[in-house]
């Protein structure tokens, strides 16, 4: 059922935003998988990062300005599941488009540890892919946009 | 855009560069102040088996831990283990450390890390995350209290056994772990 709602999902990335799908590293891997084609920046927050939330509608600003050069952002919240709403209001108030995510993985240290090994999991977090589905860059903490776009750019 | 873009780099440089000790090597002394300003070292804060653990005034993750960590300090401080327990990040001054402490009812001194250089020697990332130093002085543990934000769901007191089992002269099951956190707030550094 859930792989049916992702598949689903993905087949209309620019719909309104929906319920939060979870993900695990597994999720995560397939994820980077159906996006070659395309630069994807993935951006890990949480209602409670308060860096988050300033820079997740700035993300949504910049995916707005690069969508049509083939550059997606894509969002997996760490909040734990009592806070699943709250996120889930948050991403809509911000204009998140396409499907976004909820980490739910059986054990952080596994998650992390897939996501990047030199990750620390300090929030907030974003890895950029290229277009082949690997990693080019990862930028930990406070992000300066610009820096973030001048990334982008170099693999578009 | 250029500055902006030189200083994120200087910073990521620093951060890459910065960790001094690491699990299983020893850990030199180091300053921190207390929230009078005096200079304190580590090495008249020690004990036979030590903690230190960064700590924050507004991170949520760091505050959902704060009666965890006052029930830790009092369950090991009677077992002979010291507690340092610092501020590193440069958005919270020392009143506002004090206000925090007295708020929230710790039962220990926390210390400012100025200018996060005790962070950076530990690499430290998050609030909260914590390193146990033996005896010796090496370092047989970093990482997370537990393994859950919401103390309900925890399954692993990932700290408590690290200390049971340095104060029973036993190998730490689990050396190194991971949780999510908010990030240290660190002041930029030219390199």
């Amino acid at each position: 059922m859930m792989k049916r709602a992702i598949a689903f999902l993905a087949c209309f990335p620019l719909f309104a935003t929906g319920p939060l799908i979870p993900v695990d590293e597994a999720g995560f891997q397939k994820l980077v998988a159906s996006h070659k084609g395309k630069v994807v920046v993935y951006d890990f927050w949480a209602t409670w990062c308060a860096p988050c939330r300033v820079e997740l509608p700035l993300l949504v600003k910049l995916e707005a300005k690069l969508r049509s050069q083939g550059v997606e952002v894509i969002t997996i919240s760490a909040d734990e599941p009592e806070q699943k709403a709250a996120a889930e209001k948050f991403i809509q108030k911000f204009g998140v488009q396409g499907p976004a995510y909820l980490r739910q993985a059986a054990s952080d240290d596994h998650f992390i540890n897939a996501i990047d090994p030199k990750w620390s999991g300090a929030l907030p977090a974003l890895f950029l892919y290229d277009k082949s589905g690997h990693k080019a860059r990862s930028f930990i903490g406070e992000t300066d946009m610009a820096a973030l776009e001048a990334a982008i750019h170099k693999l578009l | 855009m250029t500055k902006a873009l030189s200083i994120f780099l200087a910073l990521s440089a620093g951060l890459l560069c910065a960790q001094e000790y690491k699990v299983g090597a020893q850990v030199t002394d180091f300053q921190v102040r207390d929230l009078d300003g005096k200079t304190v070292s580590l090495s008249s804060l020690k004990g036979p088996v030590t903690v230190v653990t960064f700590i924050a005034t507004q991170c949520p993750v760091s505050n959902s831990y704060n009666q965890r960590m006052i029930d830790l300090y009092k369950d090991y401080t009677s077992k002979n283990v010291k507690f340092v327990f610092v501020n590193a990040n440069r958005s919270e001054a020392a009143g506002e450390v004090r206000e925090h402490a007295k708020r929230v009812g710790f039962t220990f001194p926390v210390y400012k890390d100025p200018d996060n250089v005790v962070a950076d020697r530990f690499d430290a990332q998050v609030t909260p995350e914590s390193y146990v130093i033996d005896g010796a002085g090496i370092l047989r543990y970093h990482g997370s209290i537990d393994d859950d934000m919401n103390a309900a769901r925890v399954h692993t007191q990932r700290l408590r056994v690290a200390l049971d089992a340095v104060l029973a002269g036993k190998p730490v099951p689990a050396v190194e772990t991971k949780a999510f956190g908010c990030t240290i707030k660190r002041v930029h550094k030219a390199s």
